[in-house]
Formats: structure tokens, sequence, C-alpha cells
């Protein structure tokens, strides 16, 4: 069995590497892949705590994580599509409209 | 066991809100849901009486208090706190008023669909009357003072309504208005004999006074032991309220002039019922005039003869002044108030009669006199109204000869008028007999009594001669007045027929009760058949009312029929001038109330005015003008100090709000570094703190 440190390292990393896609990239899309990212840190440790406790309530929460990301995706890729008919972009620094 | 008779008031009562509620969109104004209620309460009051009738009430006495529920609770702790309830007091008295006043409503609600047909806003005198027949009934039939005056004032508002009824007409506003304020007189005179029994007895149930007034272990009985001027006093007040409503000198005033609303009304509230309900009061507070032989006082001798001479006064006065009276319905309403001054009469004879050892006469006699002028006076009304429904006048000078056009209402009228001019055997004659014969016999102990016996005798007199001028004036001779006088409908005529009936036989009713005596008495009732060993001297003062009476007929007929003395020869001389103005004009006493109420009262009020303008405003003013001196303070205060504050609070609250908006960006990734920043402090300060405590712990 794998011991619980090494998943939350890796869940650590994959947090990490999510928040630097948030933070310093540009792209919508890849912002979007970005929370994605975050969303599978937490998850992975849902489901790695569920493991180490022999509890099944974790993977349930996992579950349900999955599928409210599935449906956060697809409300987040319309919302950067209709973005980009009405700005012809979706570079985040160029949409500036909720702002004073 | 007599629980039902509540139906009897809540009838009138629910046609009442019927008709003033829908009664607009009822046919006929909801007439007939008026009709309807007072009937279904005949019905009750008829099995009721019978009831009453049925528990050896011939002779004996039935006495019931049906309880209702407690109107005021009494407050715990005080001394003398009683709750009041609301009951109905069944008994013979109270059982004959209750089949008394539904029949009579019954019946001048019937003609009221024929006389009051062409009338705009019928849905409103249908409301009023029903409210009216309830508050009557209500009134005869309560057990406390407090409940008797409540309906009592229900019955004041209903008669200031209802000769209001054509109120765009100034005279019956005023008339109204009249009627109100001086009742109101009496009420208030009999609302402190209210609180002053109340004092006394701290009850107000008729039974409860009754039987603490024989009994010396009680409140009351110590209380009057204490003060005895209470019994004079007592006694006094509540007659005050009686005068009030039963229109008895000095408050008469109100009744002539209450004529200005319609006939029915007249027949009803001013004649057949609520005028009476002055004569039921005192008969229902008799035990305080005739105190129990248990209370070692002597009894109200000076209220018994205010009651008396009042009662005889009345009589004649209020006689004399329809000598001249040319409106057909004054007539009539003065002979009402002179009336119910025999009844007064009889009321204070029976008093003193009791007072000293005689029997329940008086008290007989004047509650049979009201039985009988109830029906009579009411077909009197009513014929009235029948003859103005066909001549459009009131004035009789218009009128004459319509016995040809109107033979039933002639005949009816008639009938009537031989009733209350008191010949043998119409009702009138009885009981106006038994009334005189009583203050004939208490004049064996005050000699007072010979002269109000003299005035009375004078008064039938008079009743006998005004009746027939007005009979003859209306039906005989030739018609003066114009168009063409037409009988009324059947709708009209069937009540008066009815009425007619009962003017002829009420009287003789009595004697096929074995006397009305034994059905309506104080004390002890009639021990014999009437007409059986009466003395031969009672056949005289029988005769001698008779015979007057005739007089008066035949008087009346000698200078309005046959012209042989004829009325000129009494106005065209100086001193019968000056009497014909004096009774006109009501013996000025109206003028007199009317001077009181323009020159008192206005000089009064203008007194009040010249306080009011100059004192009061004086005060008003200057608090004013200081209260606009501390305005501006407070003004410069609010302005400099108070707005200050504010506007400089405001001022930097936009200064800093428009620094912030500067870190509104909008750009989404600078918000996300703001929160990872915040997260990273907010983990840093748990960490950190959780190992600074860890520590502390750890030493």
């Amino acid at each position: 069995m794998i011991p619980l440190e090494y998943e939350l390292i890796l869940s650590s990393l994959l947090l990490a590497i999510g928040l630097y896609g948030i933070l310093a990239r540009k792209n919508g899309i890849i912002v979007l892949m970005s929370i994605e990212i975050i969303l599978n840190a937490a998850v992975l440790n849902f489901v790695a705590f569920s493991a180490y406790k022999g509890d099944p309530a974790g993977g349930v929460f996992a579950l349900l994580a999955i599928a409210v990301a599935a449906a956060e995706a697809a409300v987040g890729l319309a919302v950067f599509l209709s973005i980009y008919q009405t700005h012809g972009t979706i570079e985040l620094d160029k949409v500036r409209f909720l702002r004073w | 066991m007599f629980e039902y008779a509540w139906l009897i008031l809540l009838f009138p009562l629910f046609a009442f809100l019927i008709v003033g509620l829908v009664g607009r969109r009822l046919p006929q104004g909801g007439g007939h849901v008026a009709v309807g209620g007072i009937a279904a309460s005949l019905v009750v009051s008829g099995y009721l009486f019978w009831e009453v009738l049925g528990q050896g009430a011939l002779g004996g006495e039935v006495h019931t208090t049906v309880d209702g529920y407690v109107w005021i609770p009494g407050i715990e702790g005080l001394a003398g706190s009683q709750a009041i309830h609301v009951g109905l007091l069944i008994d013979n008295l109270s059982a004959l008023m209750l089949l008394l006043v539904s029949f009579l409503c019954l019946l001048i609600f019937v003609y009221s669909l024929g006389y009051m047909r062409e009338e705009e806003g019928k849905h409103r005198y249908y409301a009023e009357v029903s409210l009216f027949s309830a508050g009557m009934l209500g009134t005869v039939s309560a057990d406390n003072f407090l409940q008797l005056m409540v309906f009592w004032e229900i019955m004041g508002l209903c008669s200031y309504l209802l000769i209001g009824f054509w109120y765009h007409k100034p005279e019956a506003a005023k008339a109204a208005k009249k009627a109100f304020l001086v009742t109101r007189v009496g009420d208030v005179i009999f609302l402190v004999g209210i609180l002053v029994i109340w004092n006394t007895f701290h009850t107000l149930v008729f039974d409860e006074i009754v039987a603490q007034m024989a009994d010396s272990g009680s409140e009351g009985f110590a209380a009057l032991l204490a003060a005895p001027q209470l019994l004079t006093i007592i006694p006094l007040l509540l007659f005050g309220g009686a005068i009030g409503k039963s229109a008895q000198f000095p408050l008469h005033a109100w009744l002539p002039d209450a004529m200005e609303g319609p006939a029915t009304v007249s027949a009803l509230i001013h004649a057949a019922t609520m005028v009476k309900a002055g004569v039921y009061l005192t008969a229902r507070s008799f035990i305080f005039l005739v105190p129990p032989a248990a209370l070692p006082l002597e009894a109200p001798t000076v209220a018994i003869l205010v009651i008396a001479v009042v009662g005889g006064f009345t009589a004649f006065f209020a006689g004399t002044m329809a000598l001249t009276a040319y409106d057909i319905k004054r007539v009539l309403a003065f002979s009402t108030i002179s009336q119910l001054a025999y009844m007064f009469l009889g009321l204070g004879a029976g008093a003193w009669l009791l007072t000293h050892g005689g029997e329940t006469l008086g008290y007989t006699a004047a509650l049979f006199h009201l039985f009988n002028h109830a029906f009579f006076k009411a077909l009197l009304f009513l014929s009235a109204g029948s003859v103005i429904h066909a001549v459009h006048t009131n004035d009789m000078r218009e009128m004459g000869g319509l016995a040809r056009h109107l033979p039933i209402t002639s005949k009816v009228m008639l009938v009537g008028s031989l009733a209350l001019a008191g010949i043998v055997p119409f009702s009138g004659f009885f009981s106006k007999g038994e009334v005189l014969s009583a203050t004939f016999e208490a004049a064996h102990e005050a000699p007072v009594f010979y002269l109000l016996y003299a005035l009375g005798v004078l008064t039938a007199l008079l009743t006998a001669f005004y009746t027939f001028r007005m009979w003859l004036m209306t039906f005989h001779g030739e018609y003066r007045g114009q168009g063409h006088p037409h009988e009324s409908p059947a709708v009209m005529t069937a009540p008066l027929v009815v009425l007619a009936g009962f003017a002829v036989a009420s009287g003789l009713l009595a004697y096929g009760m074995n006397g009305f005596g034994n059905l309506v008495f104080f004390g002890e009732p009639h021990a014999q058949m009437p007409l059986v060993g009466v003395p031969l001297a009672e056949y005289a003062l029988e005769g001698l009312t008779l015979g007057v009476a005739l007089l008066g007929i035949v008087l009346a007929w000698s200078v309005y029929a046959t012209r042989r003395i004829p009325a000129e020869r009494f106005t065209a001389a100086p001193s019968g001038a000056f009497l014909h103005r004096l009774l006109s004009r009501r013996y000025g006493i109206d003028d007199l109330y009317d001077a009181i109420g323009a020159k008192a009262v206005a000089g009064l009020a203008r007194a009040l005015d010249w306080f009011d303008r100059n004192v009061v405003d004086g005060v008003v003013n200057v608090v004013g003008r200081g209260g606009l001196a501390a305005a501006a303070g407070t003004d410069a205060f609010d302005r400099r100090v108070v707005d200050g504050a504010v506007n400089a609070l405001s001022l930097e609250t936009v200064r800093a709000s428009w620094r912030l908006r500067q870190r509104q960006t909008g750009q989404v990734q600078t918000y996300a570094w703001m929160v990872v920043f915040g997260i990273v402090i907010v983990i840093v300060l748990v960490v950190g703190v959780s190992w600074f405590l860890r520590l502390q712990r750890g030493g």
C-alpha cells in the first residue's frame, strides 16, 4: 500500500501547479484547466484519507466533487465561449469589464 | 327555564342587521324582513306569556331571572366591586310588556308596508324600527338598571334617527335634535340615580335590591339606615329619567315637535312604546317608593308626592295645549303627554295608598291605563297617518268631511277617540276611572290628592273635548282641502281594524282574566273579582268621570259640528284671545327653552370664546413664541454641530471609498493573487499561533 505521505505530497504538487497556472497564465482555457487540477488535488486528498481510514465517505465525496467539477467545467467553457464571441479574445488581462 | 326568551330580543336584532346591511337591495327596502323578525318575536312572546300565565300567574306571581353572560367582571380585592351580568327578568309585568310591545310593533310594521311604500330610503326606516323594537323589548325585560339603561339609550338613538327620517326638512332635523337633547337631560339624571343605587347597594339587579331592602344584615339595608334621605333621592333621580323619556313637565317640550317624523314612528315610539318606558321604569323601581315593612324607615312621602303632582299637573297642562293645536298629530301628541301623566298620577296615588296601608289599586290602574292607552293611541296615530296619507297635510283646517272619502279610517278613529275620551265600554273608560278612583282614595290621607283628583276630572273633560274637536274637524262638515282623498290600501286598514278591536275590548279583556290586578300587581293581587264588593262611591266616581267626558263631547259637538257656540265668541274677548295665544305658544315654555339656548348658552359661549381668545390663546401664543426661539437655537445647533459631523463623516467615507475602489481593477488574476495572499496569511497565522500555544503548554 502506498503510504499516505506520498499521496499528500502528490496532492500538494498538483495544488501548486494549479495555483501557478491560475496566477501566471493569461489564457482563460489554461486557467480553467488549472482550476481542474486544483480540484483534482482535493479529490485525491479525499480518496487518500478514505483509504487510510477505511471509511467509504471520502470516496463518495470524491465522486460528488468529480460530478460537480464536470458541470463547472461545462459552465466555465460556455462563459469563455461567450466572452470570445463578444470580445474576440479570451486573454484574461484584456477582459477587464468587471471593474469600477 | 325561560332561556328561549332571549330569542324575543334577537329576532328584531337580526332583522336590523339584515336590513341594515343588504336592505337597499331587498324588495320594499327589506320591510318584509323587519315584519318577519318582529312576527317571530311575537310568537315567542306569546308563548312566554302563556307559560307565565300557566304557572299560576292569575293571583300568583312568576318571578324568574334568566342569566346571561358576565358583562363587566368585578375587580378582585376591591371592596364592593361585583360583576355585572346581562340577564332577563321574567315576571308578570315584563311578560305582559313583551307581548304588548311585540304585538304593537308587528301591527305598525305591517301598516308601514303601505304607509312608507312611496318613500326613499325605506331600508333605513326598517333597519331603525327593527333596532328600536329590539331596544324596547330589551328595556322591558332587563333584569338590572344598567342593562335597562343601555336599551333605553338604544331607543333614544332610534327615536332621534326616526324623528329625523326626513332629515332634509329643517324642522325634522331640529325636532330630532330637540328630542335627543331634552331626553338627554332626563337620561343624565337617570344615570346619576343608577350610580347612587350602585353606591348604596353595590348591585344593580332589581331582585337583589329588593332582597337587600328587606334583609337587615345586608349592605344596602345598613347604607339606607345610615342615610335615610337616600330613599327620597333615589326614586326622584329615577323619576328624572322617567319624565325625560315620558315627556312629563318640565321635559315635555320635545314630544310635540317629535311629530315631524312619519306617522308610524309617532304611533310606535311616541305613543305606544318608548314613551311608556318612563312609566315602566317607575313601576319597576316601585320598591323604592314602597319600602318593605322590614325597613324601619318612613316611606319617601316627598318623592311620592312629586310623582303624583307632576302627573296630575302635566295631565291638565298638556290637555289645555291640545285645545288650540291645528296639527292633527300634535293634538295626539299633547294627549299622549296628558295620558302618560295619568299613569304617573296613578303610580303616585298607588304608592301613597300602599305606604298608608292600602291596596295595590293605583299601581295596577296605572299599568292598566298603559296597556289600554298603547292600543287606542297607536290606533289614533295610525288613523291620523291614514288621513295624512290621503290628504297630504297635517293641518286640520284643510280637512273636514273626510268621513265620506275614508269610511274605514273615520270609523276606527271614532272608536279610538271614544276610547281616549273614556266612554263606556271602550277601554279608556275602565283604566282612567281606576286611576281617578285610586287618586280619590289616596285623598283620604292627604288632601292634596283632592286637588289632583279635580285636575284629573277636569282633564277628562278636556280630553273628550279636544278628541272630538279633532275628529269633527277632520271627518265632519265639508272638505276644505284640495284634490280627491281616497281610502288607504288594505295593508294599512287591516292593522287599524285589529287595533280598533283591541281599543274596544282591551278594557273588558282584563275582566275576563279575573281582573287586571290579578295579573299585574305590586305586593298582593286583588283578593276578589272586580265589580264585586265595589262600594257605591266607586260607581259614583266612575259616573262622574263618564259624565264629564260626555259633557266634553257635547261641547265639542256644539262648537265644531252644529256651531251653536261659535268658537269666535271665545277668542273675540281680550282675555280669551290672550289665552288662545298662550296655549298656541305652549305657555311660552318652548320659547323659554329656546331663549335659554339662544341667550344663556350663547352668552356663555361668548364668554368662553373671550376666555379662549384672550387667556387660552395668549398662553398658547407665549408658549408658541418660546417654542420658536428654542427652535431657532436648536436649528443653529443642528446645522453647525450635527450636520457638520454628518457631513465630515460622509466626506471622509467618500474619500476612503475612492481610494479603495482603485483596488478594483477588473483583473481576475489580481483578485486571485489577493485570495492566495490572504490564504497564506491565514495559514501562517494558524500554524504560528498553534505552534506558539504548543510551545507554551510544553514549557
